[in-house]
């Protein structure tokens, strides 16, 4: 069953129409109240919002609530709009996933639901624990960044020590550091480089950052830093004191490994340097291998001028 | 009849919804809201003077819905993974109080004198997360806030028999209600899914002796609670200082000697925490 949120000074759905929904498995939480609205939002999220223009303290207030925030940027809305006022808005601002002008009939806003619902699992090539975008989506963004003047930095996020952890602290507590990185970057991505960036998860512990150039070196050191604060309410106090820990390694030998900490390798997008964008992320493993030798959380920029492949292919 | 009486006041306490906070702190951070120059950081530090917001994050960050239950106990962690445009939705659904009354600010300038000295005294005992100590200081009393805004009835005549019998609050709670704010606090902190490293030394203030797996914390926060009602700066709705339990204190093994250094400290912190007090009130008063 899916639950919508009905928020809007006027009976977007009247309340007679409520069994309509109801016979097809949705529920209707209503507010008029946008407060109460985006506090509904945060705390107790709905499936699917319904809004109308006018509504909050600004046209925008409610929409960005849900936009705003990583884990229901996947909410779809449907933007209810009078009759009289032009329906030609500024979607970049007004990131909704459908309009519909008044005066409608029921049938016709389920239909325009259900159909805002089908579109948004077609489209979904997210990851399904952080829920952000995954490759089609991070390969678009880094040719997007080749074929630019400006020049961005794509950094490549990895997690070391991953698989100890995951050994000693078991795999659910292993998706909750996945997320937690997640969370992290994209936060600082949100507050430092709102403009022209990207957040994508390849898989496993690894990410995706891209941000303009001049904006690599503070969003780099912000997420570490931020990741360090966080890093240690994920592990066990013995384990922050000792600062490692000791454990069996795949070969059942006694070894000590260091806690969790994030390298970050960045690639710089000059469109002479790279042909395609399969470079980049070779380039980026070139750098990585150089970070891994490095102790702790770092990241490291690759600033040589050209991309030399590796020839002879490393045993591994 | 009792027992039917505090299952009754249980149900009603667990069901609050949206505790109200003073209205300046909640004007203070819409201004930064609005302003694109505020960082995260900036409001972060706000909110984490203020024991109902701080006490909202928490349980914000803390349910199933964010991903990380019974995990995050520190404000700071919490205001990273939340990240700005959360925070800044929090403060656009906060309710403030409709009538602020002398007892509201008491409590939280309380509140917030606690967070205080939990944060020296944790940072002098060398505690591996000390801001865990001064979440818990800060967050130690939010059963009064419930009790007051679920069972106003109750509340006056908790309020009755502190002024009347010279009372202190939680004997004329269990008096009235058979239960008490720090049993309160601590359920609530359990339902918001809160961890146990936080739960307990909110539910344990008074009875530190009780404490299993936080002794140390409860022990502190046992401590922070009467040293900042003796300094008195604000207070619980009554007026007196609650008696110090000696296993804590021997807990704690501070020498007399150490307590001038630590008031010194102390002292110190509250200039910086006073002017934000007074900057909140001129910020209701400018805006009433």
């Amino acid at each position: 069953m899916s639950r919508i949120l009905v928020a809007g000074k006027n009976n977007l759905i009247s309340p007679e129409d409520q069994v309509i929904f109801e016979a097809r498995d949705y529920q209707l939480v209503f507010t008029k109240d946008p407060h109460e609205a985006v506090s509904i939002i945060l705390e107790d999220p709905p499936d699917f919002l319904v809004t109308e223009i006018g509504f909050g303290d600004d046209d925008l207030q409610i929409i960005n609530t849900v936009k705003g925030c990583l884990q229901k940027a996947n909410m779809p809305i449907l933007l209810v709009l009078p009759k009289d006022v032009s329906p030609i808005l500024d979607w970049k601002q007004f990131s909704v996933d459908d309009i519909i002008i008044e005066p409608y009939d029921t049938e016709t806003l389920l239909a325009r639901i259900q159909l805002a619902e089908s579109r948004m699992i077609r489209v979904f090539d997210n990851n399904p624990l952080s829920r952000l975008p995954g490759n089609t989506s991070i390969i678009r963004a880094i040719k997007r960044t080749l074929e630019s003047d400006d020049i961005s930095g794509v950094c490549y996020l990895d997690l070391d020590n991953f698989k100890p952890y995951n050994d000693r602290y078991g795999f659910s507590q292993g998706d909750d550091i996945i997320l937690m990185v997640a969370r992290v970057a994209v936060n600082v991505v949100g507050e430092l480089a709102r403009e022209n960036s990207f957040v994508g998860h390849v898989g496993g512990d690894d990410f995706v950052v891209i941000v303009p150039e001049e904006k690599v070196e503070v969003v780099c050191q912000k997420i570490l830093a931020n990741f360090e604060t966080v890093r240690n309410m994920f592990l066990t106090s013995e384990d922050v004191k000792a600062g490692c820990y000791r454990a069996k390694d795949r070969q059942g030998r006694d070894t000590v490994y260091g806690l969790l900490s994030l390298s970050i390798a960045v690639v710089l997008s000059k469109r002479e340097k790279f042909k395609h964008y399969g470079e980049v992320s070779a380039a980026a493993s070139q750098v990585k291998h150089m970070g891994k030798k490095l102790d702790g959380c770092n990241y490291m920029i690759d600033r040589r001028d050209s991309y030399k492949p590796n020839v002879e292919s490393s045993p591994s | 009849m009792q027992e039917e009486k505090r299952q009754e006041f249980r149900k009603a306490l667990r069901d609050v919804k949206n505790l109200p906070t003073l209205p300046g702190v909640v004007i203070k951070l819409s201004k930064m809201a609005e302003d694109p120059e505020t960082t995260t950081e900036q409001m972060g530090k706000v909110i984490s003077k203020d024991h109902i917001l701080a006490a909202k994050l928490l349980k914000l960050v803390n349910s199933a819905f964010y991903g990380f239950p019974q995990r995050i106990s520190s404000l700071s962690s919490a205001i990273i993974l939340l990240g700005f445009n959360v925070i800044k939705s929090l403060i656009i659904s906060a309710s403030i109080f409709e009538l602020m009354e002398d007892n509201d600010v008491e409590l939280w300038e309380h509140s917030l004198g606690c967070a205080v000295v939990c944060s020296v005294l944790a940072k002098r005992m060398e505690i591996s997360d000390p801001e865990e100590i001064s979440t818990a200081g800060l967050i130690h009393d939010i059963g009064k806030v419930a009790i007051k805004m679920e069972l106003p009835e109750e509340y006056q005549n908790i309020q009755n028999l502190v002024e009347e019998q010279q009372m202190p609050m939680r004997e004329a709670e269990m008096e009235i209600l058979g239960l008490n704010h720090a049993e309160v606090g601590g359920w609530l902190a359990k339902t918001w899914n809160l961890p146990g490293k936080l739960v307990e030394p909110v539910a344990l203030h008074h009875d530190p002796n009780k404490a299993k797996l936080e002794k140390e914390a409860t022990a502190i926060v046992h401590f922070a609670d009467i040293l900042i009602r003796g300094m008195g700066y604000g207070h619980g709705s009554d007026v007196w200082v609650p008696a110090l339990r000696n296993k804590a204190w021997k807990l704690l093994d501070l020498a007399p000697a150490d307590m001038d250094e630590i008031l010194d400290e102390v002292e110190e912190k509250l200039w910086e925490v006073k002017g934000f007090s007074l900057d909140v009130k001129t910020e209701f008063e400018g805006a009433a």
